[in-house]
């Protein structure tokens, strides 16, 4: 008995409190806590928001991910540390809201005949938040301690193309054989060693950016922190607490220090999703960097308004090993693996985030770029099933003996319930005995590397910059950037094909043909392609959805919140004359705003690569924001 | 003789535990002490005697108000010690006191013999000195046969035997008019059993106290009480003067357990063990027998001891007795 | 008592210390470098220059018995070298902003504990078998039985999200951060002691001594406080060695969810990037902190317990 008692106290109580549970579960799951509305937004002529509707503190908090590893611009890697680099920092160009290159450091720059060479032309009036002139030499500083091999820089990637990078990464030429010169104090060249369209968005990157050599002189290693830090962006480092914040302020002495509204900008590294909806919902953020998947339906229910979806540069997929059996030879049982998927009940069932079923490796809307479709995209999933079995047959398996596989994927919700979406169609159409095998990130990174006792493996890729290359390039068994392919599919001539050609289409073209090839050999089984996702206040306005998911914070302003007795007469917003009420439903500040405050006579008359570089031999002195779609770097998974 | 110090009267503990399951769930009460009555003058040794589990121990710590009786009253000078309060029971602890069957275990192991002697000063007299404390507590110590230097040492470092000088040094310390001694010595080696009785006897004449004895055995009673009274399943059997008990018990149980005495001449052994029938177990105490608690076990049985209880009644020479045969039986040794 | 016995035990446990941790640094060191992958591995395979380069400046190029004396000298002079991941930090550095954050949160939490737990143990003991005791005991069960990743949600969202009361997580020192992670984490620690407690405190108070505690006519209080209170807290202190080193060492569940800046986090990110240095220094950190209680648990044992003492003695 006295054992009894308390079980039985115990087991009355948590009735109570699962009756509790049920009770008021209608109740628990409808938010309780109070959220400010914003006023209407109203912008000016300008296009810039109108004063009145600007709160008084223009103070954003933006959740980070994961602790940013770095704030050293060349050892940047990770999405966290870029995001934070690009407010500190501005590489010779940038982007705008809506994710496309313009101008940055350099106000405008030539691109020579051959595509190999970058004149670029600095504005004169840029400074160091330390005061000092912002001149070419720092850039030549800057790309050069990138790429010595002492710095250990890993996104030294993003140099490649630039002449001489791999030589001196390697440490076979000094770093001032470097692909770059110095033509006077605001002019600056680069040479590359092939055509590479994506160039000028690689110089978004942090990678590229330029240091200043004092501040790296006189600290060192520690020049990045806090108090020590000299930069170029529209802000400058206040303060970083590991794991805690890292805390920007406005910099008064950026070009356009008088169009950047937000004056302090707090990064909160959050590792945990739930606790980033957590901290929004209970005001203490104003950006998350993403949602939980488990959250999703409930959050799309109850905070339409806050959640932003958005297409992303990133394929997820799952590759088959070519190396071992019973893949190696045996394009039949792939092709059938891969047409008994149901994309649609993966994206719409399993993952329920929007992501876009696909059946190519490029994923849509990259750089203008139409991925090769092959012609089973276009059949019904029953279609689909019927020749997957036809092949699945005539690749020597039945239900008496049915094909045992393995798909391997490393530890993660998400990719669980695909792999376990995946195996049970297999089963259900083909009779595929799949099995599970989940491991730990690296020790998963390592086996699919080794190729051996891997069958199937998820993968994804979240391209570096803005053109389809980045995905494709993965294929190419030269390279090895991924270690994914274990033979050449007939892509790498095509792909070395396209990393010479100059002119666009015929490029776009030959990257058609190298997925053509790549999809035909039915090397990967593509699932969907990603979206980001993510809970943004009301209040924070100016930026953009881009499939680059870059948002620099100097073009966000916090609006207003809406006073409770002013919500009742909806006329009062505009009392001021000279106000041009506007409300919009999506934030769209003037497109081109980092443009236009380039002088005008230094832009010339251009001509647009895309339409007239196809001639080869004309000296194309381009306007960047006319010129290139081209988008940078964005970092994976 | 002058009036009584200690009057019990009718006193009873009863313990109830719980049997079966949640639902099923039974009382069942043990009487451990079941309507005892006797009394105490000052300066008086009263031994009391039973087998284990006859409620002896119970019973000492019912009068000291460590356990609460049932039924009945304790009056200690006229004063009913059950019907006090908490706070006032407490007070009382100044008069009586008590001292332990177990020495070692009953000491706190993580104080010094000083600590644990002077406690009680501390306890009742907050205002008392250092010093004037720290001498009494040498002075008892030296009375119960310690060294004073001992004062620092804890209750590990001493044997049992010294363990139990300290437990009457403490028990004494507040000049108590009445100690309880719950088996003192029953766990202690026989050599050492009497140094502790004689201790207690030469400290009972020096501070005239009076004295309850408990003990499972009549021999450890004999030399140190005045009358005793002798247990049998929390009822008394019979309470009488020594000497008389001694050469002619009044009931069988007294005669039973005179008889299972251990007698160190093997030969009186080997004739005391052929002639030795206090066999078989104590009936269940949660179910006793009916009339007689004892007739189980009792070669003088009548059918009259199945169906009645006998009283507790006074023979002619004063001593009481609660048997239906103590009259035609002669017991004597 | 003997203040030279002590010493001498304690000169004997830090000595002590030496082999231990060297033995624990070589495991360590060993064991982490054979997981398979490496610091630098990812997605996306670095190109072999840029690979080699960061293998160079790490010495990853170097023999594994070479890079294990480097690092051997290296922290004889209490360096644990530069974070492979935190490029920005060295490993001192964090383990210095780590620790205290982890060891207030989890000392505040031991605390709380402690003093909660003891409490309603020794209430539920001296109500023994009462309906206080039953339901103190149910309610101790449950917060033994509910993790603490469903307890702290649960907190947040009411405390933090509905009501507004408390910040829903972050850190910057003040004592309404520290509210949620600290009560989160004791929970389940009281409800511990509370059992323990009450376990022993009913033991101990069947003991003899206690019985003449009362005997003597101490009030019931100073039975308790006097008699009953050292020995009943006996388990309990050897249960807060561990459970201390436990706590305030980080518990990765709460810094994440709290999203605080503690040790636990850096332990277990280290492990999972192979971050070799972050993860070297924080075990050894770990081993020194265990070792350490343990040593003090010892000592307040012998406190607390004089046969103990004695024995060390002879």
């Amino acid at each position: 008995m006295t054992i009894a008692l308390p079980i039985r106290i115990l087991l009355a109580s948590s009735f109570l409190l699962l009756a509790a549970c049920g009770d008021s579960g209608s109740d628990f799951s409808r938010p309780r806590e109070t959220r400010n509305q914003p006023v209407e937004l109203v912008l000016l002529e300008d296009g810039r928001p109108h004063p009145a509707v600007l709160a008084e503190e223009q103070l954003v908090r933006r959740g980070n991910g994961e602790e940013p590893q770095t704030l050293d611009p060349h050892l940047a890697e990770g999405v966290p540390s870029t995001h934070i680099l690009r407010d500190l920092f501005e590489g010779l160009t940038t982007e705008s809201p809506d994710g496309d290159v313009i101008p940055g450091a350099a106000a405008r720059w030539n691109i020579s005949r051959d595509a190999r060479t970058y004149t670029f032309y600095l504005r004169r009036d840029s400074r160091w938040s330390n005061g000092d002139p912002l001149i070419a030499e720092d850039f030549v500083y800057g790309l050069r301690r990138s790429a010595n091999p002492e710095t250990a820089s890993n996104s030294a990637v993003m140099l490649l193309p630039i002449q001489n990078a791999r030589e001196v990464l390697a440490g076979e030429l000094p770093a001032e054989e470097l692909g770059i010169s110095l033509l006077d104090e605001f002019t600056l060249q680069i040479t590359l060693t092939g055509p590479t369209p994506y160039f000028l968005g690689m110089l978004t990157h942090p990678a590229t950016y330029p240091v200043n050599r004092r501040n790296v002189e006189e600290f060192g290693d520690q020049f990045s922190r806090p108090g020590k830090l000299v930069s170029n962006g529209a802000f400058v480092l206040k303060s970083w607490k590991p794991r805690v914040s890292i805390e920007l302020e406005k910099n008064p002495l950026f070009r356009e220090a008088d169009q950047t509204l937000i004056e302090r900008v707090v990064y909160l590294p959050i590792e945990e999703l739930s606790t980033e909806v957590t901290q929004f919902r209970s005001g203490g953020l104003d950006w998350t960097n993403e949602v939980p998947n488990n959250q999703f339906k409930w959050l799309q229910r109850y905070y339409p308004d806050e959640l932003i979806i958005s297409p992303w540069m990133g394929s997820y997929f799952f590759g088959f090993n070519l190396a071992t059996e019973p893949f190696v030879e045996n394009p039949e049982l792939r092709q059938a693996l891969i047409l008994a998927i149901d994309r649609q009940v993966i994206t719409e069932k399993v993952t329920q985030f929007g992501e876009q079923p696909s059946f190519a490796l490029v994923p849509r809307g990259i750089d203008g770029y139409v991925p090769f479709s092959p012609e089973y995209a276009d059949w019904t999933q029953e279609q689909r099933n019927e020749e997957a079995r036809r092949l699945y047959e005539l690749a020597g398996y039945s239900s008496d003996e049915p094909l045992r596989v393995e798909i391997r994927y490393n530890s993660s919700e998400n990719h669980k319930k695909i792999a376990l979406a995946i195996a049970s169609m297999w089963k259900q159409v083909l009779g595929v005995n799949a099995s599970l095998v989940n491991e730990e990130f690296r020790v998963f990174l390592q086996n699919r590397a080794q190729k051996a006792i891997t069958q199937v493996f998820r993968a994804g890729w979240i391209s570096d910059y803005n053109d389809p290359y980045s995905f494709l390039e993965i294929f190419r068994t030269g390279r090895r950037r991924t270690k994914l392919s274990s033979r050449n599919c007939g892509c790498d001539a095509i792909l070395d094909e396209v990393g010479t050609e100059r002119v666009r289409a015929r490029r776009e073209r030959l990257m058609f043909e190298a997925e053509r090839v790549l999809l035909s050999d039915f090397v990967i089984i593509p699932i969907y392609t990603y979206v980001t996702k993510r809970l943004v206040d009301q209040h924070l306005r100016g930026w953009q959805n881009n499939v680059m998911d870059h948002h620099l914070t100097r073009y966000m302003f916090m609006l207003k919140t809406r006073e409770p007795e002013a919500e009742v007469p909806a006329a009062k917003v505009e009392p001021e004359p000279e106000l041009v009420p506007e409300p919009e439903l999506v934030p769209e500040p003037e497109p081109q705003q980092g443009v236009n405050d380039v002088p005008s006579s230094e832009i010339s008359d251009d001509e647009d690569m895309d339409v007239d570089g196809t001639s080869g031999e004309i000296q194309a002195e381009v306007e960047a924001e006319q010129a290139t779609r081209t988008r940078k770097e964005g970092k994976g998974l | 003789m002058s009036n009584p110090v200690l009057r019990v009267q009718d006193l009873a503990v009863n313990f109830c535990s719980h049997t079966g399951g949640f639902l099923r769930r039974k009382e069942r009460v043990l009487r451990a002490v079941n309507g005892i009555s006797f009394e105490l003058h000052a300066s008086e040794t009263l031994g009391i005697v039973g087998e284990s589990g006859s409620g002896k121990s119970t019973l000492a710590r019912a009068i000291l108000g460590l356990i609460k009786p049932s039924r009945g009253r304790v009056m200690w000078l006229g004063e009913n010690l059950t019907e006090l309060e908490e706070e006032a029971l407490r007070q009382k602890r100044k008069e009586i006191q008590i001292v332990f069957q177990d020495p070692v275990a009953s000491l706190n192991p993580r104080m010094t013999a000083g600590d644990i002697i002077s406690e009680p000063l501390w306890t009742f007299y907050p205002n008392m000195a250092g010093l004037q404390v720290e001498e009494r507590t040498r002075g008892m110590m030296k009375m119960v046969g310690l060294l004073p230097n001992q004062i620092n040492r804890y209750p590990h470092e001493f044997s049992g035997g010294q363990c139990q000088r300290i437990g009457i040094a403490r028990a004494l310390v507040l000049n108590p008019r009445l100690v309880i001694c719950d088996e003192p010595v029953s766990a202690l080696d026989v050599s050492i059993q009497a140094q502790i009785i004689n201790l207690l006897k030469d400290l009972q004449k020096k501070l005239g106290l009076a004295l309850i004895f408990v003990a499972h055995d009549l021999s450890v009673v004999k030399h140190i009480s005045d009358r005793v009274m002798v247990m049998y399943m929390g009822c008394s059997m019979e309470v009488s003067q020594r000497d008389a008990l001694y050469r002619r018990p009044l009931h069988p149980y007294t005669s039973a357990l005179m008889k299972s005495v251990p007698i160190p001449d093997p030969k009186l052994a080997a004739k005391a063990r052929q002639d030795r029938w206090l066999t078989g177990d104590m009936p269940s105490p949660y179910n006793p027998p009916r009339g007689c608690i004892f007739h189980t076990r009792c070669p003088y049985k009548v059918k009259r001891c199945e169906a009645d209880v006998p009283a507790l009644r006074r023979m002619e020479n004063g001593d009481w007795v609660a048997c239906h045969r103590a009259e035609d039986l002669d017991l004597s040794i | 008592m003997n203040q030279e016995g002590i010493l001498r035990h304690s000169a004997t446990r830090l000595l002590g210390l030496i082999p231990t941790l060297l033995v624990l640094i070589t495991i360590a060191f060993f064991l982490i470098r054979m997981a398979p992958g490496g610091p630098f591995d990812s997605e996306k395979v670095l190109p072999p220059e840029i690979r080699a380069n960061l293998d160079a400046k790490y010495h990853l190029d170097e023999p594994l018995m070479q890079q294990y004396f480097r690092y051997l000298g290296q922290i004889i002079t209490l360096d644990f070298g530069p974070s492979f991941q935190y490029k920005d930090w060295t490993v001192n550095e964090l383990i210095a902003r780590g620790f205290p954050v982890s060891l207030t949160v989890g000392g505040l939490a031991m605390l709380l504990a402690f003093l909660v737990g003891t409490s309603i143990g020794i209430t539920a003991a001296l109500r023994q078998n009462t309906a206080m005791d039953y339901s103190i005991m149910g309610v101790a069960m449950l917060g033994i039985s509910i993790p603490n990743f469903v307890v702290a949600p649960l907190l947040i969202l009411v405390l933090a999200v509905y009501q507004g009361w408390l910040p829903a997580g972050g850190w910057d020192w003040s004592i309404q951060r520290m509210i949620l992670p600290v009560v989160t984490l004791a929970l389940p620690v009281i409800a511990y002691i509370a059992r323990l407690t009450r376990g022993s405190m009913i033991e101990v108070l069947h003991s003899n001594y206690i019985r003449t505690a009362r005997a003597k006519g101490l009030p019931g209080h100073l039975v308790i406080r006097r008699h009953a209170l050292k020995p009943a807290l006996l388990p309990v202190i050897s249960f807060m060695g561990p459970a201390t080193a436990g706590l305030i060492t980080g518990s990765v569940v709460i810094e994440r969810i709290y999203s605080i800046p503690g040790l636990g986090s850096y332990f277990v990110q280290g492990a999972l990037n192979r971050d070799y240095t972050l993860v070297m220094g924080v075990v050894i950190f770990y081993g020194v902190i265990i070792i350490l209680l343990n040593f003090i648990v010892d000592l307040l044992y012998a406190w607390m317990n004089p046969k103990i003492r004695y024995d060390e003695v002879q």
